[in-house]
């Protein structure tokens, strides 16, 4: 049998194969490039991006739970201009496509750091960060209401000149409800799931560990309720899917696929493996050889 | 890469010492340095823990580490024969003084060992170095004997149950007395400690490193976990990238 096609087409995005590193888990890709060539990945979503620079959140800002992690990073970046003019330039010679996670505060301040963003040519498409559980202001609170959302989405949609993906939190009673106000808005395509609210104690001291007190859980942990939550979200919108949450494997990467997703994002998992995209890449081209898939096409949202 | 463990032993109560050897870049380690090891399959326990390379030799590392919680109890229990996951050298490590240069070497509890790959360094280059080592009781004492054979060293303990009965900064103010002076300080411990260190010598000329540590979960500066302020408190520094060892005056302690 011939080798397996994994490239994908999602919003008009050609990717090479479905696998991409998730916002905030792969810096600007440099930290990787020491591991292996960028260019093997689908694409790569870079840290968020805000308008001015971001110091953060105190420490401690992650810990290790079961089966996954907490982080309450804070969306510490070097602000937009920074990060156009001398981190997304080396990128985009790796020959790799560029996701850029932009975030902010107020509609304004999104719809600007949209616009300098699609101004610097560099990004393949944005992904509209509504959904970070830990800032005081803006993030998830846009993502969390269907009728202020429809309204971001529709105000940075006037502007974007690349696909535009939303990022949708988990941390809402029906996730259909979000994502069918991001479609309404005119949204290109979504990325799911952001991580699960979450908080642990250290008994010891009586106190978070977390310095933010909680924090968003990650790894394989949340592994089933975003695979559920694709699946849901998959049946009732007509825009692609970027799936994720504790994909750590190529099969758990082929959960997603089959749930409704066209292509996956991988965080967590590059700090436990290095090479965990590479792998897991390796292993979804393993598993439809085996099992005489010849696209990725013929399984997507196979689960009815 | 994978490297075998080829000793394990008990140095104090929770304290572990493991020398690994296999294919790792031995030589292109610098004093200060760490490695991240993975926890068992990596699915249960999916941070790897950063642990400072205390020695190295041309086919081994040795690194020290506390029992803190169930990552480094797991690797408290490995037998040799086993082998562990291990990312590194990584981050920045102690620089060299100049030749000759009068040195200081102040570590606090588990922060002494990081400090013993550079006292060995320093003691090929200089024969100025004191060392100044504290814990809390005799019972958490480790490497003294080993410390003891690169300088001039003093041992303090909080109750007095071995060497000097005090903190590091009564040592180092004893010894300053007594007309020792410094131009480099090379500093690993707790916090409190370091930010004492780094006061105490605010109005003199010496050149001041500290190693800092922090929960971290990418180890390679990719996640902006392991964060600490600029020294003016307008930049986050990446410890894992940017440290773990710093110029005290470009860090907030």
């Amino acid at each position: 049998m011939s080798h397996p096609d994994l490239t994908v087409e999602i919003a008009g995005l050609y990717l090479r194969n479905p696998v991409i590193p998730a916002s905030g888990c792969f810096g600007f890709g440099r930290e990787y490039a020491q591991f292996y060539p960028l260019n093997q990945l689908g694409a790569v979503a870079v840290k968020a991006t805000t308008l001015k620079p971001r110091i953060g959140n105190p420490t401690p800002r992650v810990t290790e739970v079961c089966g996954g992690m907490l982080n309450a990073i804070g969306l510490a970046n070097p602000g937009v201009d920074y990060i156009v003019r001398y981190e997304l330039p080396w990128l985009a010679n790796q020959d790799v496509p560029i996701i850029v996670n932009v975030a902010g505060e107020t509609k304004s301040e999104y719809v600007e750091v949209v616009k300098r963003v699609c101004a610097s040519g560099l990004a393949a498409a944005i992904e509209l960060n509504v959904s970070c559980p830990n800032v005081a202001a803006g993030g998830m609170t846009f993502g969390i209401d269907p009728d202020i959302l429809r309204d971001l989405v529709a105000a940075v949609k006037e502007v974007c000149t690349v696909p535009l993906f939303v990022k949708l939190s988990p941390n809402v009673t029906d996730i259909r409800e979000i994502a069918l106000a991001s479609q309404a808005g005119g949204a290109d395509g979504l990325t799911l799931i952001n991580t699960l609210m979450g908080m642990q104690i250290d008994i010891y001291r009586r106190r978070p560990v977390l310095a933010n007190k909680t924090g968003g859980l990650s790894g394989p942990a949340i592994k089933p309720v975003a695979v559920r939550m694709v699946y849901e979200v998959a049946k009732v919108v007509d825009i692609p899917i970027i799936g994720m949450g504790g994909i750590f494997s190529g099969e758990d990467a082929v959960e997603f696929i089959m749930a409704g997703a066209s292509a996956v994002m991988v965080g967590t998992a590059n700090f436990t493996n290095p090479l965990a995209c590479p792998q897991i890449i390796g292993e979804i081209k393993e598993f439809m050889r085996k099992q005489g898939i010849r696209n990725l096409g013929e399984i997507r949202g196979c689960i009815g | 890469m994978l490297l075998t463990v080829k000793d394990i032993g008990n140095l104090a109560p929770d304290i572990w010492q493991i020398t690994l050897s296999g294919d790792f870049p031995y030589e292109t380690v610098r004093p200060g340095q760490f490695i991240m090891i993975r926890i068992g399959s990596g699915k249960e326990h999916i941070l790897r823990r950063p642990i400072s390379i205390a020695a190295v030799t041309e086919e081994s590392l040795t690194i020290v580490l506390r029992v803190v919680g169930k990552g480094t109890k797991w690797l408290s229990e490995r037998r040799i024969g086993e082998w562990l996951d291990v990312l590194g050298p990584l981050g920045r490590g102690f620089p060299n003084p100049p030749r000759d240069a009068k040195v200081l070497i102040v570590g606090g509890g588990l922060g002494v060992p990081p400090l013993y790959l550079l006292g060995e360094i320093l003691k090929t280059e200089t024969d100025k170095v004191d060392i100044v080592l504290g814990f809390r009781s005799q019972r958490d004492c480790i490497l003294t004997d080993d410390f003891s054979r690169l300088g001039r060293l003093v041992v303090t303990t909080d109750d007095g149950s071995f060497g000097m009965k005090g903190n590091v900064i009564d040592a180092v103010d004893s010894l300053r007395s007594s007309g020792c002076r410094w131009e480099y300080v090379y500093a690993c411990g707790p916090l409190p400690m370091l930010r004492h260190l780094k006061g105490y010598f605010s109005d003199q000329n010496v050149n001041g490193y500290v190693s800092l540590e922090e929960r971290m979960a990418c180890g390679v500066g990719a996640c902006h976990g392991c964060v600490c302020p600029s020294e003016d408190r307008s930049l986050a520094r990446r410890i894992c990238v940017n440290g773990p060892v710093f110029p005290w005056n470009e860090v907030s302690l």
